[in-house]
């Protein structure tokens, strides 16, 4: 009994996997429940480990080619330098929130974290003058051992400076002396030409021998010295986490909100206390509007929230909010198009070439028409009630709805609408003429024909277009972003592009892989979308 | 006065310049509650046919009546069993039914609903898979599921399109004693198609035959004076069975030959050719082993039968 429990617990794990997608991991779940495990190892041999293998092979070989590459922008960032960047990320976000709870802390807990702080701003205070001093000392040693290197060829140069300036006046004393003959009536025509032309070689000669000199030397300035780079790498990681602490220390004293708020309370109690005591009408008044002013700056300030900087999560959830809403929009659009294009062959006639022509548009295209037609709506966006709305709700409000994202949004609805509408038209129109007949002998009517057997039996294309289209709007949301300033991944590698810091090129590589990951996770809820309607069971493919 | 009646009915496909006319001066008249199969070779405008009667099709010209009135479109009362089942396969068993059961008594309560679909269900031993989808199904259970749909309809008449050529032999059997107890208990107007002359003649009570097609028609009916029930092992010895199912097979096979012979004529002449005989291979090589001339071949009897 036991075992068919264990049993019933594999079968389940495998069609799991099975409608995921994972099919990968079965020989290993099988394997876990050993069955022929003979049989499993070797599945897991060449569908796991060759494949795990490859994509080993692939980054080694990123690693090797990427740093031989010098751009504009440094060298090509090697994996460890992507994950560095990744992690770099990963701190700014997390002390992002950090400084936001700061904000908001009030009471006990406020002077709690501020002590906390401060004593860690002691700590690292230290280490940084540690070091610092552990800097200065390599630094020191750098330039002893470039003195060092460099000396014996700067002498030289300077030998070959001299030498040449020797040879070169010979060469120039030679020229005035063959240009006197023609003076003393002797022309010497070719001789002349012969010593300028031998003046030239000797000078460039010259030149190149100290060119040589010169690049060596460059070379070893330019070569790394690895302790002082290490040494300067620390001291900027902790002068970072300083700059933070401080900046934390900020936002639990003088930025804080509560602190912001029972300041406003004492002005206003001394306010209401002059109101009290105004003597004559006019301080009166002018009280009471201060105190009416203080009670609502008391407002203003109870409900200010921290003004985060954008982090890459930010960006990720903003993404993924817009290219939802575009998808939602496309989805929206191009399932009732697409049954009444299936249903009615007048209907696709009249759609054909709409579809046709309006499909191959580029996205930056429909980009900057959204940008003009649909600006127009959003003249005021501050007071327009469509972001009043978005603002006010939960999660959707602190993403800063803006025009940007419509556009953006509007802009993979407009290109994500394409394969889901032509499938949908696809899935009715192949409708089993079997299914037709049965609906034709029970007299179904419009609805019910519509909703018993043309949409079931469209419903697996119709999620297999809606899945393209999700993967269609998700590329094309990066290029909108990008190039619509809508905050989100787009506009993380495009201000990463523009701002050509150090890590800049590692954050767009960075992108790039989130970018894929998510696409891939899309993706495969799509998948199971399709599988859990599709009553043919219908198989997934990566 | 005939229940269902088909008059001179034509019916061909496609356009002018490529038509094919399959049905030609079709006639058929069935008595109420009788049963009825037609036989014809696969290709000969059976489906047609059927489709005719079930009024998803309209005659070229002539008429099918039921009862005097003249089918205009398909509905419950001419309850067809599709070929291919034509189970929903989103839908399990009970929803396949009780879709049906809706659409044909709007006006039945839940309760009544559920029983009503169950006793189909059961009618043919399905409640077991009474929540299996389709797709889960064996063939026979798929079409059981149909025969179930088409019955739980309360049709009129019957209208089974060759419903057990996609079974096998013993799932055939099983059906076709169902679809006689059913018949037997209940009776109604049947029409079967079939191309299985035995199961015709064991469950029929007249055999029409369908000539080859195109412009195929229907011939003269054979009558079944079998006694009933008719029992499939006790059948084989019947003499009046043997009889009858040697005088159809003569009869549809002739046919066959008929129309082979009609073929062949019209077929363009082979080149005089004869395999290489390989039966003493590898002793001797196979060169020089070709025949010299191939016989003069007897196209009536050799080649073409």
């Amino acid at each position: 009994m036991a075992e068919k429990t264990a049993d019933k617990i594999k079968y389940r794990i495998l069609r799991f996997l099975d409608v995921t997608g994972f099919t990968v991991f079965d020989p290993m779940v099988r394997l876990a429940f050993g069955e022929a495990p003979k049989k499993q190892l070797e599945a897991i041999n060449k569908f796991f480990i060759v494949p795990i293998i490859f994509a080993s092979s692939c980054v080694a070989l990123w690693w090797v080619i990427a740093p031989q590459h010098k751009t504009k922008s440094g060298e090509v960032p090697t994996p460890d330098v992507v994950w560095q960047a990744a992690l770099i990320n990963d701190t700014f976000s997390q002390r992002e929130q950090m400084k936001e709870s700061d904000f908001v802390l009030s009471g006990e807990l406020r002077t709690q974290a501020l002590a906390e702080v401060e004593a860690l701003i002691k700590v690292k205070t230290a280490e940084l003058m540690r070091l610092d001093a552990k800097l200065v000392k390599h630094e020191a040693a750098h330039a002893t051992q470039l003195q060092r290197k460099i000396e014996p060829l700067s002498a030289e140069l300077s030998r070959l400076n001299a030498a040449n300036r020797a040879a070169r006046d010979a060469a120039k004393a030679e020229i005035t002396k063959v240009a006197q003959k023609f003076e003393a009536g002797q022309p010497a025509e070719a001789e002349l030409l012969a010593a300028i032309r031998n003046e030239r070689k000797v000078s460039d000669r010259g030149r190149a021998s100290e060119s040589t000199v010169k690049q060596a030397i460059d070379a070893i300035r330019s070569e790394k010295y690895q302790a002082k780079e290490a040494a300067r790498l620390d001291v900027n990681a902790v002068a970072n986490e300083l700059q933070f602490l401080n900046k934390r220390v900020d936002f639990l004293t003088t930025a804080n909100r509560s602190l912001k708020v029972s300041e406003a309370r004492q002005k206003l109690q001394s306010y209401q206390a002059g109101l009290a005591a105004a003597g004559s009408a006019k301080d009166a008044i002018l009280e009471a509007k201060r105190v009416i002013r203080a009670e609502d700056s008391i407002e203003r300030l109870k409900g200010q929230k921290y003004a985060s900087a954008m982090t890459i999560y930010k960006q990720i959830q903003r993404s993924l909010f817009t290219v939802f809403i575009g998808f939602v929009l496309a989805a929206v659009i191009a399932i009732p198009i697409g049954i009444l294009c299936g249903l009615n062959r007048i209907a696709m006639a009249c759609l054909t070439p709409i579809i046709s022509i309006f499909k191959p548009v580029s996205p930056v295209v429909w980009l900057l028409i959204f940008q003009i037609v649909v600006g127009a709506f959003f003249l005021d966006p501050a007071s327009h009630p469509l972001f009043l709305f978005f603002d006010r709700l939960p999660w959707v409000g602190s993403l800063g709805i803006n025009p940007a994202l419509i556009f953006s949004a509007c802009t993979v609805a407009m290109c994500a609408v394409w394969p889901a509408l032509v499938n949908t038209a696809l899935g009715v129109a192949s409708i089993d003429p079997d299914h037709v007949n049965v609906a034709r002998v029970l007299k179904l009517g419009f609805w019910n024909r519509l909703t018993k057997i043309i949409i079931p039996s469209a419903l697996p294309l119709v999620f297999a277009g809606l899945r393209i289209s999700l993967g269609v709007g998700w590329m094309v949301l990066i290029a909108a972003e990008a190039l619509s300033s809508s905050d989100g991944l787009g506009k993380f590698v495009w201000d990463e592009y523009q701002n050509g810091s150090s890590f800049s090129f590692a954050n767009i590589l960075y992108a790039c892989f989130v970018v894929g990951g998510i696409g891939f996770l899309l993706d495969r809820v799509m998948i199971i979308l399709q599988r859990l309607v599709s009553f043919d069971g219908g198989g997934t493919s990566l | 006065m005939p229940f269902l009646e088909i008059k001179n009915v034509n019916v061909g496909f496609g356009t002018p310049d490529n038509r094919t006319e399959v049905l030609r001066n079709v006639n058929l008249s069935v008595k109420e509650n009788e049963f009825v199969a037609i036989v014809g070779f696969s290709g000969s405008g059976k489906s047609t046919l059927i489709a005719l009667l079930a009024g998803l099709l309209q005659p070229d010209s002539g008429q099918v009546l039921v009862g005097g009135q003249a089918v205009k479109e398909p509905s419950p009362r001419l309850g067809i069993m599709f070929q291919n089942y034509s189970l929903l396969p989103w839908l399990s068993v009970y929803e396949n039914i009780a879709l049906a059961v809706k659409q044909v008594f709007p006006k039945m309560k839940r309760a009544e609903l559920d029983a009503h679909v169950k006793r189909y269900i059961g009618m043919v031993n399905l409640l077991p898979a009474l929540d299996k989808k389709p797709g889960e199904l064996s063939g026979g259970m798929r079409q059981r599921a149909s025969l179930a749909r088409t019955l739980s309809m309360q049709p009129e008449i019957l209208l089974l399109d060759e419903p057990l050529s996609a079974l096998d032999a013993l799932t055939r059997g099983n059906i076709q004693d169902e679809i006689i107890r059913i018949w037997e208990q209940d009776r109604r107007t049947i029409v079967m198609i079939t191309n299985d002359v035995d199961e015709a003649v064991l469950m029929a009570d007249r055999i029409v035959p369908l000539t080859k097609g195109p412009e195929a028609t229907l011939d003269q009916a054979f009558p079944v004076n079998l006694e009933r029930p008719r029992n499939r092992t006790t059948l084989n010895t019947n003499p009046e069975f043997r009889s009858l199912r040697s005088r159809i097979s003569r009869f549809m096979v002739a046919l066959n030959d008929e129309s082979k012979l009609s073929a062949s004529q019209a077929a363009v002449d082979l080149p005089e050719i004869m395999p290489i005989d390989f039966s003493v291979y590898p002793n001797r090589p196979a060169k020089g082993r070709r025949r010299d001339r191939a016989p003069a071949i007897d196209r009536a009897t050799t080649f073409f039968k």
